[in-house]
């Protein structure tokens, strides 16, 4: 593997929390991964399944879902339909041969800067050790 | 082709600094995908704003990317930006490239090409934005509070005003359970002269109309336009309208029947708390044999284990009720058996002090039985030392926590919220929304939504007040949210899977069509039923697939 492998990780956020966490990441001055780029969704129920399979096809590295802590989503339950499709996402991502390491769902509350810029640096350290989305520039069916 | 104007803000030198602003430009220009490009010092200043509507008027953009800050910061500020210029607000997309970008990416080069990515996939996203309208309706003003103890009273003569109806709805009599009390704590002022008072005011208040002997039947619809089927005493239906509902319905004290040790219905003058704040409100103290008691035992905590929580108005309620003891009978001995003291507020502490000063005694136990021998009831306890001992005594005291009002279930049923595990309303959020409920325009205040002092019921009962009179304006209409979902009618297959996922129970099935359809006034707008959705038609506006995946693909480029 390439040591200057540069992934390209996509970060779902919820409008509420998460979102508002990479905010007070950014004004405290904590550190995230350049590779991050990230995506405002209202709540993080609102991320398709669909969204994630077409990130992972259009060649993304790694994906995160981050929102309120369970009990806390600003919708009530939301983040708790996220949770059951994630669970699902990584059998989906085990028959398209897709390291379930490479989705993270984590629970970032508003406060929490200092976390965002710790779960992010983390999994994007380890997106870099698994190496590149072997989707990437492969035909999806072969 | 659509005409996209981009504009670059330095925010001082807090982005330009951060990130090659001019490399920017420079790319995007070699892209050829948007029809200007400017840069300005700081946009959300006057000048910026003013240079802002100059520019796009000119330019005739159509479309607006701005890469600034979070559009937590200054998202608003350039919608109304976009109005100004003459454009729908939804056709623009704020890229944070100063929180999420400048302030988190110390190399500038990483920092540069983060910009880049996330101002391209900005300008592929907005290209797919539709024009959305604000949407209005009208709204009533008038308030239903449900449930006339003080909360309620409370809550009604905060909202009252002119232009404002409030329908004030009582089972019973107006005073809830505050009308069976004696003295109220810690001020020891009479609670019935409180109580009047309160119950003048709301009858000197020709805003108010109150229902006593009355029940609420039905509440139907949603905020700013509920319908209320009230019973009144002469057990004819009414029909009130009214913007928003306020539950307080309260709590009742628990019955500690199936509690066997502590006696409670099996020996005379055993009482709980509030019973006998009963007898002190007609002044009479006496034991089944017609004597005053000599020693009375105030126990605490009972059925506080089988409840799960605690109640915190209790053992104040008893130091209260042992104080009134004390000043009536001369030379009665007064025990308070405790576990933990719950005094959680400025006052209490002080209360407590004086309270012991005036001999009443504190007795920690861990274990407490009540018997009788030889027609003297007798208290076996075990004190915290493991020592055990009994204390003759001519009356026991119940202190029992509060449980929820019976009624809270038809009520969380007929509003659409959910009770705790406890059985009591939950509140939207117990930070955010301590007194807002899932249901908008359904407030929550007192004992209703669990255990509270009088106080701090009433200051419930007036931050409900306050919700109402900032949202339901008289003579304004009610502003919906813009970003809602709809079904698309050819698309919709009638499944059903959105109508059971939706929090807040705005989508339902439409049995003629057969399919599913948004109540756009009760859509907050998560989007949750776009993704649940497995034909597609549930959509969620300004977060349509199709604006996530153009602006996913242009990151992932």
């Amino acid at each position: 593997m390439a040591n200057n492998f540069k992934p390209n990780i996509i970060g779902f956020l919820c409008n509420w929390c998460s979102y508002a966490a990479a905010d007070l990441a950014g004004s405290s001055k904590l550190e995230v991964p350049a590779t991050l780029t990230t995506i405002r969704v209202m709540c993080s129920s609102r991320v398709d399944p669909v969204h994630i399979i077409s990130a992972y096809l259009q060649g993304a590295d790694g994906v995160l879902i981050a929102g309120c802590h369970p009990g806390d989503c600003h919708y009530q339950t939301g983040n708790y339909y996220t949770r059951r499709r994630f669970a699902l996402l990584h059998k989906i991502m085990e028959t398209f041969k897709l390291d379930p390491e490479r989705f993270r769902l984590s629970w970032i509350s508003a406060s929490e800067g200092k976390r965002f810029s710790e779960v992010t640096k983390e999994f994007a350290e380890h997106i870099e050790k698994l190496g590149p989305n072997p989707l990437k520039n492969k035909p999806f069916i072969e | 082709m659509v005409k996209i104007g981009l504009y670059l803000c330095e925010c001082g030198p807090n982005i330009a600094e951060a990130i090659n602003l001019d490399k920017i430009a420079e790319q995007i220009k070699k892209d050829n995908k948007v029809a200007g490009i400017e840069q300005h010092k700081l946009l959300c200043s006057e000048d910026g704003k003013k240079f802002l509507v100059e520019s796009i008027k000119k330019n005739e953009f159509e479309r607006i990317v701005i890469a600034a800050c979070s559009p937590k910061q200054h998202e608003t500020t350039f919608m109304e930006v976009m109005s100004s210029s003459d454009l729908n607000p939804y056709m623009f997309q704020l890229v944070n490239i100063r929180e999420q970008c400048a302030w988190m990416t110390p190399d500038k080069e990483a920092a540069t090409s983060k910009a880049l990515r996330s101002i391209r996939a900005a300008i592929n996203r907005v290209r797919h934005h539709d024009a959305l309208q604000q949407k209005e309706i009208d709204c009533n003003p008038d308030v239903i509070v449900v449930g006339g103890g003080i909360t309620g009273i409370e809550a009604a003569l905060r909202t009252a005003q002119k232009n404002r109806k409030v329908y004030l709805i009582e089972e019973q009599k107006l005073g809830g359970r505050l009308r069976e009390y004696g003295l109220l704590f810690p001020t020891m002022q009479p609670a019935q002269e409180f109580l009047n008072k309160k119950i003048t005011e709301v009858k000197n208040t020709g805003q108010i109309r109150v229902f006593e002997n009355s029940k609420v039947k039905e509440i139907l619809g949603f905020f700013g336009n509920f319908v209320a089927t009230i019973e009144n005493k002469d057990r004819e239906e009414i029909e009130v309208n009214a913007g928003s509902v306020i539950l307080a319905i309260g709590a009742n004290p628990f019955i500690p029947t199936g509690l066997a040790k502590y006696g409670y219905g099996t020996f005379d003058d055993v009482y709980t708390a509030a019973e006998f704040e009963k007898m002190t409100s007609s002044n009479n103290i006496t034991t089944k044999s017609g004597n005053p008691p000599k020693s009375v035992a105030i126990i605490h905590c009972v059925g506080r284990k089988r409840l799960g929580y605690c109640s915190k108005v209790c053992c104040t309620n008893s130091m209260k009720i042992a104080r009134y003891i004390k000043e009536k009978l001369n030379g009665v001995k007064v025990i308070q058996f405790y576990k933990n003291l719950c005094l959680p507020d400025k006052k209490y502490d002080e209360f407590y002090k004086k309270t012991k000063e005036k001999g009443i005694e504190f007795l920690r136990f861990s274990d407490i039985e009540v018997t009788k021998e030889a027609n003297q009831m007798m208290l076996k306890y075990k004190q915290e030392n493991d020592n055990e001992d009994a204390l003759p005594v001519d009356m026991v005291v119940l202190s029992t926590g509060l449980i929820p009002n019976p009624k809270t279930e038809d009520f969380a049923q007929m509003l659409n919220i959910p009770v705790d595990e406890y059985g009591f309303f939950k509140e939207e959020h117990m930070k955010l929304g301590p007194i807002s409920t899932i249901t908008e325009g359904v407030f929550i205040a007192g004992c209703a939504q669990g255990p509270h002092s009088i106080n701090d019921s009433m200051v419930q009962a007036g931050a409900a007040a306050g919700k109402i009179l900032s949202s339901l304006v008289p003579g304004r209409r009610l502003q919906l949210e813009t970003k809602t979902s709809y079904v698309s009618e050819t698309m919709c297959i009638g499944c059903g899977v959105c109508v059971d996922i939706c929090a807040y129970g705005a989508l339902t099935i439409d049995e003629s069509k057969r399919i599913s359809v948004v109540n756009e006034v009760l859509c907050r707008g998560c989007g949750n039923c776009a993704s649940a959705c497995p034909s597609g038609a549930a959509r969620h506006r300004h977060f349509t697939t199709k604006q996530i995946t153009q602006e996913m693909i242009e990151i992932l480029k």
